[in-house]
């Protein structure tokens, strides 16, 4: 359509009735929020239009005024403008064309390849699935990483929290799985096999430096798994209220996917941010305050946004990774008790494992999947069922150990074994590992296979192990894929190949 | 001057006094709310009476209907839109025409938060902003 036609046609559109508007005076503006006088027709929540195309939704409607976030550029604005309803709902655009894109909390793009085609839009707040058009979680979320995959599974439609101080490799593990899916994706759609579903990932970044939001882009970039992400940016520089408003629409455009039968997975990175956002807006709203100054809605803030996550029957599934951060290890504080009630599970990341080079710094004691191992594969619940008791009881009898010298002989060997478990669990970052060639690795640790080793040996082993399996076994992880269980057969299979593993290495 | 919590309660308090029987807004009783206002000398007085003022504003432009034109508007047009405003708002609605000739054409009509736009400046600028989204 030519310049031309498009006004021609935006010309016909205009019909030479009166146009009913109803209209409200700015009153006040401060900090992305702004007190109206009038606009006695305003709903609760409707985006309201204001002069040089910036919008505001309509979140407190008193007696006398209303008061409107406004997303956009304020410079422009002032006391004494005009604004108006909209009559509509504040809506984002969704679709697999926001695939490899960066936009900004409105949809739109913000990564200057040009605008985006989505043909559709859908609102920012939904109302979450209700319980009848739920399925239970039962389906696995390959995360890449062992420690997490091993002991606390992520299942399609569940809500996972992350949570952890600043530093300890959160945002890693959140990547780390983005980038993971990207694999599966890869490997799944060049089979052609028509069950195979993928998982889209949208990446939520709320209240971050933009230099991190760069290197997160560039990562993924990097590893190939931007084409199947969504990155939806309110970095620390954008006013509050679109800091509030981001992770609403990151939700809006993970639901897409999961209304058309496909299987998404969302990041919110972080949720403490987007609660100190929703503080700033509340209190200058003037809404009362409460425990820490946070209103008493926060907690409905985050389960509604949370809620949205599921998996709906008979068509797809929405799984969420919040992440929040703690300050000294305090998992008792308001917002961090608030999300890890309304998650089904979190994995907790303790600093002193980080510090002590055990990375990813998953703590056993205090991570949970409330879904448990409905969510994963048979061979992995072989090879790895027991191995969080035995890293509990090997978290506990390690701080006894350290009291006395005299240990009798099964002490020391269950110290012995969670040593290497724990080493065994080491993993860098943007190295997720195949679910298949986790179960090798654990199936070996299993089978003592790396007891004989230094422990200072185990990493570059099971990384040995891992790409003789992968450049010379490849049928037999193929089976494993295939399967997803271990019977006598593939086990013997395995077993000749680690065996064959074992002579290509050096003797001790 | 913000006013306060009290104030702005004590403005709408003084508001609804101003109103007569029949729910409009009486000359007298607004007099004699000021004369008191004069007297007793409240605090924060200034606050008080710019509160008061909003009210007031925002009830006179409920029960007025400014008719904005850029040509000549008959008489008997004005009445017709008065009588139309009232029976839609179910109160007397009584017109103000006022020229602008900054419509260009057409008419604009206001009463209390409700415009009725159907000027030429209005639909320019509507297409303006189809255009430029």
């Amino acid at each position: 359509m030519t310049v031309l036609e498009q006004v021609e046609a935006q010309i016909a559109q205009l019909s030479n009735r009166a146009t009913k508007r109803n209209t409200g005076t700015i009153r006040s503006l401060a900090d992305g929020v702004a007190n109206i006088e009038g606009l006695s027709d305003v709903m609760y929540n409707e985006m309201v239009s204001f002069p040089g195309n910036a919008i505001g939704i309509a979140l407190n409607l008193a007696q006398d005024e209303v008061g409107c976030i406004i997303l956009g550029d304020i410079a422009t604005l002032k006391e004494g403008d005009e604004v108006q309803t909209t009559g509509k709902l504040l809506s984002v655009p969704v679709g697999k064309a926001l695939l490899g894109r960066v936009v900004d909390a409105l949809g739109r793009p913000v990564d200057g390849k040009g605008p985006i085609d989505s043909k559709e839009a859908c609102p920012v707040e939904r109302i979450a699935p209700g319980i009848i058009a739920r399925k239970s979680v039962s389906q696995p979320v390959f995360t890449g990483i062992t420690a997490i995959d091993s002991m606390i599974p992520i299942g399609r439609g569940q809500r996972e929290l992350i949570i952890g101080d600043r530093g300890t490799g959160k945002t890693t593990i959140a990547i780390d799985t983005i980038i993971n899916q990207a694999k599966i994706n890869k490997v799944g759609l060049a089979t052609g096999d028509p069950k195979f579903r993928p998982i889209y990932s949208i990446y939520v970044a709320v209240g971050q430096k933009n230099s991190n939001i760069v290197r997160t882009i560039a990562t993924l970039e990097t590893a190939g798994a931007l084409e199947y992400t969504i990155i939806v940016a309110a970095p620390a520089a954008d006013n509050p209220a679109n800091q509030y408003i981001a992770p609403f629409a990151g939700a809006a455009m993970g639901e897409w996917f999961m209304e058309n039968d496909m299987d998404a997975l969302i990041i919110y990175d972080d949720l403490s941010k987007h609660a100190v956002a929703y503080r700033q807006i509340s209190l200058i709203l003037k809404r009362p305050s409460g425990r820490e100054a946070y209103p008493g809605d926060v907690f409905y803030l985050h389960s509604r946004l949370l809620e949205r996550a599921a998996r709906l029957d008979g068509k797809g599934s929405l799984t969420a990774l919040p992440i929040v951060e703690t300050l000294a290890g305090d998992i008792s504080a308001y917002i961090p008790t608030n999300i890890i009630s309304i998650t089904d599970g979190q994995i907790f990341l303790e600093t002193d494992l980080f510090n002590q080079g055990t990375r990813p710094a998953v703590s056993v004691g205090l991570s949970v999947s409330r879904v448990g191992s409905a969510a994963q594969i048979k061979a992995t619940k072989q090879v790895g069922g027991k191995l969080k008791g035995e890293l509990a009881q090997f978290r506990e009898l390690a701080a006894f150990a350290q009291f006395g010298s005299d240990l009798d002989e099964r002490t020391r060997k269950q110290l012995d074994r969670g040593a290497r478990i724990v080493e065994l669990f080491k993993q860098p970052a943007s190295a997720p590992i195949p679910i298949e060639q986790q179960c090798v690795t654990l199936w070996a640790m299993q089978k003592g296979f790396y007891d004989a080793l230094e422990i200072k040996n185990i990493i570059p082993a099971a990384k040995s192990l891992r790409e003789f399996f992968a450049t010379r076994k490849d049928p037999i992880l193929a089976e494993i894929r295939a399967k997803s269980a271990l019977d006598k057969d593939l086990e013997s299979k395995i077993q000749a190949a680690v065996d064959e593993w074992k002579l290509t290495q050096p003797k001790a | 001057m913000k006013a306060d919590k009290r104030t702005t309660q004590f403005a709408r308090q003084l508001y609804k006094l101003s109103l007569g029987a029949d729910g409009r807004l009486s000359s007298e009783r607004v007099a004699a709310v000021l004369a008191c206002i004069e007297k007793t000398k409240p605090a924060r007085a200034l606050a008080l009476l710019q509160t008061y003022h909003r009210h007031l504003a925002a009830e006179v432009g409920r029960s007025q209907a400014l008719i904005e034109h850029a040509g000549p508007v008959s008489d008997a047009l004005v009445a017709q839109i008065a009588a139309a405003m009232t029976k839609k708002y179910n109160r007397p609605i009584t017109p103000a025409p006022k020229p602008a000739p900054a419509l260009l054409a057409g008419l604009r009509i206001r009463v209390g938060d409700d415009l009725y736009d159907a000027s030429a400046h209005g639909a320019l600028e509507q297409l303006a902003t189809a255009t430029t989204a």
